[in-house]
């Protein structure tokens, strides 16, 4: 008879905790911190006490060079960089991606995720974020020959840096830079 | 009455006229007035590109009274091409130039008349009544179409009212099973114990099965659906504005981890776009404010896999190419994300059971086994499983 009673407070222990899971709560699981179920290590975008600034990614210090990565001395951080450094940058680069149709292939898989939202997927600047109205500026067509008579390192340096108005943001950050070397070969394509 | 020099002898007739004359005066330069924005408006896009009305100096200066600042004829010439001007030395026209890190205003195939009424524009100052009032219109037709409940929520909805019943029947049941056991050992108030037997077995089973139900949802979190620092809706930036996953997640194809994008990505829009449709610019200011002090955003991780399981998103979606919204549901219709499946270990399997592999990926030429099946007829379309995609090792390790 004691089991009896024991197994009838257990069963309804195990009834009021399974109630009331609201959106905001993940749940319940049986393992813990064991069996590998939460391990030491901190995670990618996890905080981190260690740091000052409580981040686990943490930025590199100034002047390194991740292996692997060429260096690109042209600072765009503000509209002064930018002016002097796009037409530099412009004369100085070229493209050292070959023209390939795979290349080319990867070029308007990227100018479709990363530029057509603005620039539209033929690049005359009517994308959809336009016109529907929600971005109010123009964006600038990518086949006229304004854009077209840039030579590539310029495109390729607005790309990184945005535009000089800062109206295009900056997407260095989003796309690799042979991505962004093949987005200027698509281009070239897609003004033919 | 005396107005400039003429002697009005009936003053109340004269002055209905001048109010009737005036009115009609301002009704035709109203007019005249919007059919010239509707046009000037359009071209002034090209013009936003670099100079904003009132908003500050962006590349070019801002152009809040330059109607006034300098003469049209002048204007007119400098839109049409500034280089030839600056060229041919005029003074103020180099000015500008130096003062704008010499970049060149490029030059637009605009008529002396366009160039008029963009100017008449920015004199007004780039708002028209009638624009004004298009734009309240559209803002008032948004709310409508958020409120219609989305898939996702729907789901949220069903599952609610099914969790709802069963816990009603478990506690039913146990109260049964505990009645029945009182009486069977202590009351005794039915004779016939077959009865007892029946309704302890069933609420047994019953019981059994819901713990059994809880037990696997242990450790997962299906349709949880965490309330984020910032209310950020996937529907109004994947769904209606047709952004594609990748834009923000742009390490998807790249890395482990999808990616969680910083807010300067969000800024490659939001540096313009104030204002929401739904929640105005409460919300989008946490995110200019979180950039402009450069402290991140605290988001709350929803699809969550134990340590023990590796997961890789590169892995899935470079080469299996499969589409986002297989693992991670509609999110192009979820306001609030949530996870939709379980993201178990039988709901992985069944996937890799399934999903054949693209045999053009050059890495799988070295199965050679795979090959001489294939060409045996033994196997016709190769799974991931043909590839040891059920192997222990190749997630827990």
């Amino acid at each position: 008879m004691k089991y009896m009673r024991l197994f009838i407070f257990l069963l309804s222990a195990l009834t009021i905790m399974s109630c009331n899971r609201g959106k905001d709560d993940p749940g319940y699981d049986f393992a813990g911190s064991h069996d590998m179920y939460y391990t030491k290590f901190y995670k990618a975008y996890s905080p981190n006490p260690v740091f000052r600034d409580s981040m686990t990614n943490q930025l590199p210090p100034e002047g390194a060079v991740a292996r692997g990565k060429t260096p690109f001395p042209y600072p765009g951080s503000n509209i002064a960089e930018k002016a002097a450094n796009q037409t530099k940058a412009g004369l100085e680069l070229k493209n050292p991606v070959p023209v390939t149709p795979e290349v080319l292939a990867e070029g308007k898989e990227h100018f479709r995720i990363f530029c057509s939202d603005c620039h539209g997927l033929s690049g005359k600047g009517d994308g959809h974020l336009y016109t529907s109205g929600l971005f109010p500026a123009k964006p600038t067509s990518l086949v006229d020959a304004y854009v077209q008579n840039k030579p590539d390192g310029e495109i390729y340096y607005v790309i990184t840096y945005g535009s000089i108005s800062g109206l295009m943001g900056a997407h260095g950050s989003q796309i690799l830079p042979d991505d962004r070397w093949n987005i200027v070969h698509y281009l070239r394509e897609l003004a033919k | 009455m005396i107005i400039k020099g003429f002697v009005l002898k009936n003053p109340l007739k004269k002055r209905g006229l001048i109010v009737f004359s005036l009115f009609v005066a301002s009704l035709f330069l109203s007019f005249s007035s919007i059919a010239q924005t509707a046009e000037a408006e359009k071209n002034f896009a090209q013009c936003k590109a670099c100079h904003t009305i009132g908003g500050g100096k962006l590349v070019g200066p801002d152009l809040k009274g330059v109607t006034e600042k300098r003469d049209e004829a002048w204007l007119i010439k400098f839109i049409q091409n500034s280089q030839a001007m600056v060229q041919a030395g005029d003074a103020d026209a180099v000015a500008v130039f130096e003062e704008n890190f010499k970049i060149p205003m490029p030059s637009h195939n605009l008529t002396d008349e366009q160039v008029k009424d963009i100017l008449l524009y920015i004199k007004n100052g780039g708002k028209v009544a009638g624009a004004a009032e298009e734009k309240a219109e559209t803002e008032t037709v948004q709310p409508e179409q958020v409120a219609q409940p989305s898939l996702a929520e729907q789901v949220v909805e069903e599952e609610a009212r099914g969790r709802k019943n069963m816990y009603i029947t478990f506690v039913v049941m146990i109260v049964l099973l505990i009645i029945s056991l009182i009486d069977i050992f202590w009351t005794k108030i039915l004779k016939y114990r077959w009865i007892h037997i029946v309704v302890i077995l069933t609420a047994l089973w019953i019981v059994s099965e819901v713990l059994f139900f809880e037990a696997t949802a242990l450790g997962r979190q299906q349709y949880y659906q965490p309330t984020q620092p910032v209310w950020f809706s996937h529907k109004v930036h994947a769904g209606q504005n047709q952004i594609d996953c990748m834009y923000c997640h742009f390490t998807a194809d790249k890395s482990m981890h999808a990616g969680i994008p910083s807010v300067a990505v969000c800024m490659n829009c939001h540096s313009q776009v104030k204002k929401g449709k739904i929640t105005g610019e409460e919300e989008i200011k946490k995110v200019t404010d979180a950039y402009a002090n450069g402290t991140p955003i605290r988001w709350i991780k929803v699809h969550n896999l134990p340590d023990h399981v590796y997961f890789n998103h590169e892995q899935h979606v470079k080469v299996g190419k499969v589409d986002c919204e297989e693992c991670h549901g509609p999110v192009e219709e979820m306001d609030v994300v949530m996870q939709v499946n379980t993201l178990g270990m039988g709901w992985c399997i069944d996937c890799h059971r399934t999903k054949e592999i693209d045999l053009n990926n050059k890495f799988y030429g070295q199965y050679t086994k795979l090959h001489e099946k294939l060409k045996n007829g033994e196997i016709a379309n190769p799974t991931v499983i043909d590839i040891g995609g059920e192997e222990c090792a190749k997630c827990h390790y």
